[in-house]
């Protein structure tokens, strides 16, 4: 996000702050039965601080495979990727998994939550690679929880509860590092239509608290909440627009 | 170093869960590893003991006395040739060394196959032809009766000493002096009991004929047998030295060129006993090498489980991948799985082997309570955590390496 001041002399010099995300020519492809096939070309995006961007197109346009590079879950093949203004596309997997670690929050359609622990020890996974006492791992993931709304699950086993509720633990789980940017790789795909609201409805409130957000969607609906969307099209981006949240919202 | 163990120790407990997850699974996996280890603990456990119950006894036997024998070597006997020691040696030696306190010569038969007779029993034994001072030397004693005199010596009489085993397999009366025996053909006057001396490695050493020397050599006829020369040094007096002398005295009666080897050997209880430590040794060893390819077979079946653990959670390992394990901690996570569940089966195969041990030490008379030395335990668990390791360490790879896109999308 720019912020400059056109005023005369005597007013604050510009800030510029780094963009969260920049991706300079970003391209991946991969092989199959002996072709070459483009997932990726050229990319170039850049995401700023709070912004709530959607990735929308249609199946195969490899909004998955740039939101897994985003998330830092695959190295492009060509181009460069700068985090917080740090190059990560050529990261050793320890270096990538640190950096997952540390600044980004990945939710998946599927939930993805360790059936064999509870909420809460869900929640703390990500900062057992953190050195931290136990004390310290429990309040913080108490206070994601809380956040969430869903402190008097904090003992249930994913098992235990609905799929709504499970996605908000997966939410929980990636806000627990104080992620730079939460990626969701269609979030609401496997909920239905007013546990989506809810989910969406969390979503916007973690964008009015300052998170960057980025979502990818086949849904017009779960677009519309966000303020930008970015449309791809085999591998490349054909459309960028910020939006009004809200156009046509779902009735709750 | 802090942030190592604590994630070392998140690793351990996870690793313990994942264990008491699948408990049977995980201890018929380590089946081949209990074994193994109960194996080479029990062996090497009944070994201790029975060394350590037959050492007792070799102590019983009386170091302080050495036997001289003929000693032939294997080349020799390739040629059809047999040394003799002879009671010619035993003169000799009488002569020319004053430093025996005693010594003895005696004709030993060197099988059970003499047939003795009484009455209508009749038994298996061993005749000595010994000198009226072997007793003294071999320290046999009489309970009834007297052992052999010169005179009887002197005079060839046919007089026996007998075992005390042999009352009751002749079916002798309980004082059976002055009663006559059948000895291969000849009538001989038992004058003579020893005292009872139990049995050595299962053999009855209370199954005996004593005879006179001189007897026993005219019986025989004209041939020079063997004779086994049996001494015990004088007190002060340094048995290293006192071999050579023997050694020196018997190569210049037979004019022996320097360079030729002995024709005798001297037999000690210390010899006895570091050779049978040999052998106990050897035993032990390849007993132990044997049985520990089991623990090798257990290992497989702690890599092929490992495996499976790996493949049935690939999705997961995907999932912790992607909030920020590196390959590291997989690999770490992995390994302790493997060498936790392989100490798991050492642990179990240690107190089976210490079990089976004890009871077999209690079962078998003779048998001295097993003993588990420290080095086998440690050797056992530290194998074993050794095969955790290796077999542990291709599944723990494959799973640090997967990459987590593909995992995630592992079904």
């Amino acid at each position: 996000m720019m912020a400059i001041t056109a005023d005369g002399p005597g007013t604050e010099p510009p800030v510029i702050e780094l963009p969260v995300i920049e991706l300079r020519g970003i391209s991946k492809f991969y092989q199959m039965a002996g072709e070459t096939f483009t997932a990726l070309a050229d990319i170039d995006l850049k995401v700023g601080r709070n912004d709530y961007l959607a990735l929308i197109g249609p199946s195969g346009s490899g909004k998955s495979t740039l939101l897994n590079m985003l998330g830092c879950l695959d190295t492009p093949d060509q181009g460069q990727y700068l985090l917080c203004g740090q190059p990560v596309a050529s990261l050793d997997e320890t270096a990538l998994a640190q950096v997952r670690n540390q600044q980004i929050g990945f939710i998946f359609q599927s939930f993805n939550l360790l059936p064999r622990l509870t909420a809460l020890q869900n929640v703390m996974q990500p900062l057992l690679y953190r050195v931290m006492s136990k004390q310290e791992r429990l309040s913080r993931a108490m206070a994601v929880l809380q956040r969430v709304g869903l402190t008097d699950k904090a003992q249930h086993l994913p098992s235990q509860l609905s799929g709504g509720q499970r996605q908000r633990v997966a939410i929980a789980r990636a806000l627990v590092t104080e992620p730079a940017v939460l990626l969701g790789d269609e979030p609401t795909g496997n909920l239905d239509s007013k546990t989506t609201a809810s989910i969406m409805a969390l979503f916007d409130e973690l964008h009015a608290q300052g998170q960057t957000i980025i979502l990818v969607t086949h849904e017009q609906e779960i677009a519309d909440h966000c303020r930008r969307v970015v449309r791809l099209v085999d591998g490349r981006i054909v459309a960028d627009r910020q939006q009004q949240q809200g156009r046509s919202a779902l009735a709750v | 170093m802090l942030a190592f163990w604590q994630m070392f120790s998140q690793c351990a407990q996870s690793a313990v869960l994942s264990i008491r997850l699948h408990l049977l699974r995980s201890g018929l996996t380590t089946l081949g590893i209990i074994i193994g280890v109960a194996a080479v603990i029990s062996v090497v456990a009944i070994m201790q003991g029975l060394s350590a119950g037959i050492r007792g006894q070799l102590d019983d036997l009386g170091s302080d006395m050495t036997t001289l024998r003929a000693f032939t070597t294997p080349d020799q006997e390739l040629l059809g040739f047999r040394n003799k020691l002879t009671d010619s040696d035993y003169d000799t030696l009488l002569n020319k060394i004053s430093d025996f306190e005693q010594i003895t010569v005696a004709m030993p038969a060197f099988s059970m196959g003499l047939s003795v007779s009484y009455g209508r029993s009749s038994s298996q034994s061993q005749l000595i032809g010994a000198a009226p001072n072997y007793q003294h030397v071999i320290r046999i004693y009489p309970q009834l009766g007297r052992f052999i005199l010169p005179q009887d010596d002197e005079r060839r009489r046919r007089v026996a000493f007998i075992g005390p085993s042999l009352i009751n397999k002749l079916q002798l009366p309980a004082n059976p002096v002055g009663e006559f025996v059948l000895i291969s053909g000849d009538w001989f006057r038992i004058i003579g009991v020893g005292e009872k001396r139990g049995s050595l490695f299962g053999f009855d050493q209370d199954n005996y004929i004593i005879t006179p020397f001189q007897t026993a050599k005219a019986l025989n006829g004209p041939d020079q047998l063997q004779v086994e020369i049996s001494y015990r040094a004088k007190a002060g007096v340094d048995e290293q030295a006192l071999q050579q002398q023997i050694r020196n005295v018997l190569r210049a009666k037979r004019g022996l060129a320097s360079d030729a080897a002995d024709p005798f050997e001297f037999i000690t209880a210390e010899k006895m006993k570091s050779q049978f430590n040999q052998v106990l040794n050897s035993v032990t060893l390849v007993a132990a090498g044997v049985v520990g390819i089991s623990l090798l077979v257990g290992g497989i079946g702690v890599m092929n489980i490992m495996l499976v653990s790996v493949t049935e959670r690939t999705r997961e390992i995907g999932i912790v991948k992607a909030l920020g394990a590196t390959p590291q901690v997989i690999l770490l996570q992995f390994l302790l799985e493997a060498v936790l569940l392989s100490l798991f089966g050492g642990l179990l195969g240690l107190l089976l082997g210490y079990g089976v041990a004890a009871l077999l030490g209690a079962l078998i008379p003779g048998l001295s309570a097993a003993v588990v030395p420290l080095w086998a335990v440690l050797l056992s668990l530290g194998f074993t955590t050794f095969i955790g390791v290796v077999f542990g360490l291709m599944p723990a790879v494959k799973a640090a390496r997967l990459a987590p896109i593909d995992a995630l999308r592992y079904e």
